[in-house]
């Protein structure tokens, strides 16, 4: 009823033509070689399981945008030694590039970042897993289909039962 | 060629002059136009259509490049509008860009504004308060200030006038202190909030938590069908500019109105310099402006001028209005212009947590909170400050997922969100005294990009601010621990002056020329044919929020000119 009152208005084409590829770089931060680093650590924190992972959902490329343009040099820095640090101890921890580990191992090598004593790692690691659960919460597909976000609620009710299960459920 | 110059000048003669598109120049224009009078409406930035002009309106979330974050360039480039609450990347457009006008800090100010059709009235919180008689008696009790001009019912019929155009929500709450308007169905209220509610209820007789006033339509009336507005559709992105007119904007309702009596001229990009005063003929002639794109000069004439700049740069184009009559800038015989500006402290607020109702929780979103009315000082002086403060109350419930982990298990935590328990919260409304120091002045030396004299900023707080935060702090937390909440925190973020963006006075009203810029009718004491209805004109602060009061001044003044012009007064 609310809604087709709005509906009255007509909107302008721009604000029905939604494309979902927003995500283009204008100054790009990474090398190509990179960025496929970024898809496979993003991958590694949220993995394709019954549903897209970080990887397809281009997640890297939403973390690469902010590090480019939102963060300061110190920040940037740290997030280029961080990944580059990450191949040198795949090399060490499984002699072969990051990429080509297997899940176990990409997932200890990651969580040892996460609890090194080295304060760099540390921030390198907590920074790409900040962005990459920001990334994904905010992609259109979790959005639309898994946390079912509404643009135009069109109501507030202040005192309503707890739902017997709370929130949104995996597909 | 002096045919030429007859011609030339009557084509830029209008009846009337509105300096400013925003929360009150559109009802200056609304009003005159719908009078009768041929109105040039000037408007220093560019022009911004409703609906059309409001790119981010309909952005999903993920569609914005930083999902909403500004870019370290905008925030280095922009260090002042970067700290308002409502700046970023969805409503960048809106905001004044830091170089776009530079101004003097003669003390630290974070002057908040926004340039185009509509002003900020497109990026306004939308609460809208009636004043009562404890604010327009004030200052003749406390002796902070000169006696307003005008009581509460010089204004009453004008506040039911612009209230059910503007369409403002609300409940009629029946107390002295607020007094009631002419309201839509209010919002709803949660049950956390009414437990406040009811908790103050029981223990203070004269305190007391309504529910808050805003310019949200939650039922629309004919007037505002006829306006092309609908219902509030509680998206709550309001300042990306609503497409439903959903809520009340110059862009949305009065600038299209006026618009189609056919008697508007809008003329965007056009950035005030001065008003003229004619010497032999004891008045204003006209507006003289920059064109911001061409930076040439050029003037128009009318028989009345209403400014409404936005209170400080009002008080910039009185002060920069001089002659050999007013060297001191236009109406300024008593050296007050530029003076007591004061403004709302907004620095302190308070947080908790409430352990009860967990069996319930919240649906949608409301674009809107409750309202606790100010309660300090009202009926007899009882703390050792000046005055009082009004506060926003809400509360809320969030789900947060468990962040811990990595891989399947993370991804299975996020998408899990547990509910967690109610927040409450709340930011203090102070008052603070207009006081001669509090200044605005214009530079002598520097100039801001269009020639005009760069504005000084002298402003800041005193003794009274922070003995008004601390004893919010105290009540506020006295009220939180009665209420049950726990974990409570109170703050004071000593944010400079100016981010409330409730700037007021300069050009303050008064029944004394020897004390006073304006009179009753907000007309200049000693140039008859001008108006100021902005921001500018305000004797003191009161704790309300200031727009409601702006907009029925205005259509109060412009029925009076009008009228006065008919008679030749003006």
């Amino acid at each position: 009823m609310a809604v087709a009152a709005g509906g009255l208005i007509s909107l302008p084409a721009w604000a029905t033509n939604w494309t979902s590829e927003t995500v283009q770089l204008t100054h790009p931060f990474l090398t190509s070689g990179q960025d496929d680093l970024l898809a496979d650590i993003a991958e590694t924190i949220i993995p394709t399981t019954d549903t897209p992972g970080a990887k397809a959902l281009n997640v890297h490329q939403f973390i690469q945008k902010i590090v480019t343009d939102c963060y300061d040099k110190s920040a940037q820095e740290t997030f280029r030694n961080g990944l580059n640090a990450i191949e040198e101890q795949a090399q060490k921890a499984f002699g072969k590039p990051f990429r080509e580990g297997d899940t176990a191992q990409r997932t200890a090598l990651l969580t040892q970042f996460s609890q090194s004593t080295e304060p760099a790692q540390k921030e390198f690691y907590s920074m790409v897993k900040g962005l990459t659960v920001r990334g994904y919460m905010n992609s259109e597909y979790v959005m639309t289909n898994l946390t079912h976000y509404q643009m135009i609620p069109g109501h507030y009710y202040g005192c309503v039962p707890v739902p017997a299960k709370a929130v949104s459920q995996t597909k | 060629m002096a045919n030429l110059n007859i011609d030339a000048r009557a084509q830029n003669t209008y009846d009337a002059i509105v300096i400013g598109s925003g929360i009150s120049g559109g009802w200056a224009a609304k009003e005159l136009t719908g009078k009768g009078l041929r109105t040039l409406v000037l408007e220093r930035g560019r022009d911004v259509r409703h609906v059309t002009d409001y790119p981010t309106t309909m952005m999903q979330p993920w569609e914005f490049d930083h999902r909403g974050q500004l870019t370290k360039e905008v925030k280095d480039a922009n260090p002042i509008i970067s700290k308002c609450y409502a700046f970023y990347e969805g409503t960048q457009q809106f905001f004044v860009k830091d170089a776009e006008h530079p101004y003097i800090q003669e003390k630290p100010f974070d002057w908040i504004r926004g340039y185009q059709v509509g002003g900020k009235s497109l990026m306004w919180a939308r609460q809208t308060q009636r004043w009562s008689d404890f604010d327009f008696d004030g200052p003749a009790r406390d002796g902070f200030s000169v006696d307003w001009p005008i009581r509460y019912a010089d204004l009453a019929p004008w506040y039911s006038y612009v209230e059910r155009f503007a369409g403002i929500t609300g409940n009629k709450d029946g107390l002295d202190t607020l007094p009631d308007g002419e309201f839509l169905p209010p919002h709803e209220w949660n049950c956390v909030e009414k437990h406040f509610q009811q908790q103050v209820a029981s223990r203070y007789k004269d305190r007391h938590v309504i529910m808050g006033r805003a310019a949200h339509i939650t039922k629309p009336q004919p007037v505002h069908l006829q306006q092309g507005r609908a219902q509030c559709q509680h998206r709550t992105i309001c300042e990306r500019g609503c497409p439903f007119g959903g809520y009340f904007s110059s862009n949305s309702s009065t600038i299209p109105w006026a618009a189609k009596t056919g008697k508007m001229t809008l003329r965007p990009d056009s950035v005030v310099h001065s008003i003229i005063y004619d010497e032999q003929k004891g008045r204003a002639t006209g507006v003289r402006i920059v064109d911001a794109n061409t930076k040439q000069m050029q003037e128009y004439y009318a028989r009345i001028i209403f400014l409404n700049a936005a209170a400080l740069n009002s008080n910039l184009v009185l002060l920069n209005s001089t002659s050999h009559r007013f060297p001191n800038g236009l109406g300024n015989d008593s050296g007050v212009l530029g003076k007591y500006v004061a403004f709302h402290n907004y620095r302190a607020g308070i947080s908790a947590q409430y352990d009860g109702n967990l069996d319930s929780t919240t649906d949608g979103r409301r674009p809107n909170s409750p309202y606790i009315p100010r309660f300090r000082n009202v009926y007899k002086q009882e703390t050792d400050f000046l005055r009082g403060y009004a506060a926003g109350f809400s509360a809320g419930r969030t789900s947060r997922a468990n962040q811990n982990g990595i891989g399947a298990d993370l991804k299975q935590n996020l998408l899990n969100p547990e509910l967690g328990g109610w927040y409450v919260g709340s930011h203090m409304m102070g008052e603070t005294i207009p006081k001669e120091t509090n200044y605005v002045a214009l530079d002598s030396a520097q100039k801001d990009p269009f020639g005009i004299p760069q504005l000084k900023i002298s402003i800041a707080y005193d003794d009274n601010d922070d003995k008004m935060v601390k004893d919010y702090q105290e009540q506020m937390t006295e009220m939180f621990t009665a209420a049950g909440f726990t974990n409570i925190r109170v703050r004071d973020d000593h944010r400079n002056p100016g981010l409330d963006i409730h700037e007021m006075g300069g050009a303050r009203m008064g029944k004394d020329p020897k004390t006073s810029v304006l009179n009753k009718w907000n007309q200049l004491h000693t140039v008859k044919n001008v108006f100021v209805t902005d921001g500018s004109c305000m004797t003191s602060t009161s704790t309300q929020n200031p727009s409601l009061t702006y907009m029925a001044m205005t259509a109060r003044s412009a029925d009076y000119a009008v009228k006065a012009m008919k008679k030749g007064l003006v």
